[in-house]
């Protein structure tokens, strides 16, 4: 078919019938509103919290009275885990020093404490690949049982809270997702399925002169296209609305506003992610025509 | 189209809908670049024969040949292909309401993918053949059952098939418009086209010189030349 003859013949149908595709248009646009916000929202999530294990460590306090071999050893135990980026050993009287400067406003705390009651330690970073909550606490039991360690601690409740966190978002995030482009496809679907029907009759004139499967979908497939991209195009739009003229504004009153990221290169594709829900819908409802 | 054998050939074709027989073995054969017609009254199976020419409907039993393609065995996306070879005057017509003439008529050359000058000067000249070059913007309501018809003839006659079918051509129309579109049909014919024409209307066929087929009931019962 002349591709230009089925953009004409696409043109003419939106235009007809153009209530129908105005209301699809828009049950798009809130589809892909929707998950957008949903995105802008996991996305955040993510970029906030993607950060914080770096901060976190494992901390090994070591038995009294060991020798420096002893300590060399455990050290090199620990360094020649697959998790362990660095460990650092911590003398008590470090610990101490380090203790004294934290609490150099609350002084009154360590009054009446003349000997150090804090032991060695060894403060353990790990790979960025093992900062969840399982790795961690199986490296922590067998920390534990290495000689000369006396306790293991570590921000288990942090970790694993954090790790419920982002494993919620991101099962939120896909079902959500996953249930909107459904509906998303739903939608051009049934538009062009309705307006399959509506065109029965001439669909099967052209058939009995002898047209070809693509030129009488080639039309369908095209105003599909044409609706899931408006609905993006219009989403686009709708979202830098939010930016320039909600978040900025909020951003004045609510601090965390401020540190809010945007991901402008995701949403630009809006436009085209309509456009593939868009022929979708309009694959599905050509299901396989007959002569 | 293979040139070899008659045009159209039924082999013992039978068809049914619903347990009632439209068709019931039918063999004859239509040579190339010959004109017939057949005849019968109404319910006699002249329209769902055409239609098994036009691969519409597929017989129940028997094979159907049309220039030397068996109907019967064709791959589905092949039947585009060989209705572009046929044209067919509808006995309902089948013109597009929200398309103006020139468009109903052009519609058969932009389905074969032909170019935009050629399509203004063949549908040009289809509408002078049925003498509607007048009538090329007005829409199909607008016109009177026999301007419908005659676009009809002029859509069916535009790409130049091989094979032209026509179903009760004449049925809406004045006996002096009937010979114009008679006259049209010989003058397509002798460019060497077949031409299978069903109609009840004896005057059509009268002293044609051309073979007549008559059914009844589905069933062949007579072959003559008037």
């Amino acid at each position: 078919m002349a591709a230009p003859y089925a953009v004409k013949l696409a043109l003419q149908s939106l235009k007809k019938d153009k209530w129908i595709n105005l209301l699809s248009m828009l049950t798009i646009f809130s589809g892909l509103f929707i998950f957008s916000l949903s995105y802008l929202i996991f996305y955040n999530v993510e970029a906030a919290t993607r950060n914080l294990p770096e901060k976190f460590s494992l901390v090994l306090y070591l038995e009294d009275n060991l020798t420096r071999d002893n300590i060399d050893e455990v050290m090199a135990s620990v360094r020649s885990r697959r998790e362990v980026a660095a460990a650092t050993y911590i003398s008590k009287e470090e610990a101490f020093r380090e203790l004294k400067a934290t609490l150099k406003n609350s002084q009154y705390v360590l009054e009446g404490i003349d000997d150090n009651p804090l032991p060695d330690s060894i403060e353990v970073k790990l790979r960025k690949d093992a900062m969840s909550s399982e790795p961690v606490r199986k490296l922590a039991e067998t920390a534990k049982k290495i000689k000369g360690v006396s306790e293991v601690d570590y921000g288990e409740k942090f970790l694993s809270t954090l790790h419920d966190i982002r494993k919620g978002v991101r099962i939120v995030g896909i079902i959500l997702a996953s249930l909107l482009s459904i509906g998303v496809v739903f939608v051009c679907y049934s538009t062009v399925k309705i307006l399959f029907y509506r065109r029965n009759d001439e669909i099967e004139t052209f058939k009995l002169l002898g047209a070809t499967k693509s030129f009488i979908r080639a039309p369908f497939l095209i105003e599909g296209a044409v609706i899931g991209a408006s609905g993006g195009m219009v989403s686009l739009a709708a979202l830098y609305v939010l930016q320039h003229f909600v978040i900025f504004r909020m951003a004045a009153e609510v601090p965390v506003f401020r540190t809010m990221l945007f991901p402008a290169d995701f949403f630009l594709s809006l436009p085209l992610i309509g456009m593939f829900l868009g022929i979708s819908g309009a694959v599905i409802a050509l299901g396989r025509l007959k002569f | 189209m293979e040139p070899a054998g008659p045009m159209i050939h039924f082999q013992n074709v039978s068809k049914e809908y619903e347990n009632l027989t439209a068709l019931h073995d039918l063999t004859f054969s239509v040579e190339r670049g010959e004109m017939v017609f057949l005849t019968g009254p109404s319910g006699s199976g002249k329209t769902t024969l055409l239609k098994l020419i036009y691969v519409a409907e597929m017989p129940d039993h028997g094979s159907i040949t049309i220039a030397g393609w068996d109907t019967t065995t064709l791959r589905e996306a092949s039947i585009p292909f060989i209705r572009r070879n046929i044209g067919v005057v509808f006995q309902d017509f089948r013109l597009l309401d929200n398309r103006n003439v020139f468009e109903n008529v052009s519609l058969a050359l932009r389905i074969r993918g032909v170019g935009e000058r050629e399509i203004k000067s063949r549908v040009a000249d289809a509408l002078k053949t049925v003498n509607l070059r007048h009538k090329a913007d007005s829409y199909p309501r607008r016109l009177s059952g026999g301007e419908q018809q005659r676009v009809v003839i002029a859509r069916a006659i535009v790409a130049e098939p091989t094979v032209l079918l026509a179903d009760e051509p004449t049925g809406n129309l004045d006996s002096e418009t009937a010979e114009g579109v008679m006259r049209t049909f010989k003058d397509i014919h002798a460019k060497g086209t077949t031409i299978l024409v069903a109609t009840h209307n004896r005057d059509l066929y009268r002293n044609s010189g051309k073979r007549i087929f008559r059914l009844h009931g589905g069933a062949l019962v007579g072959e003559e030349v008037c």
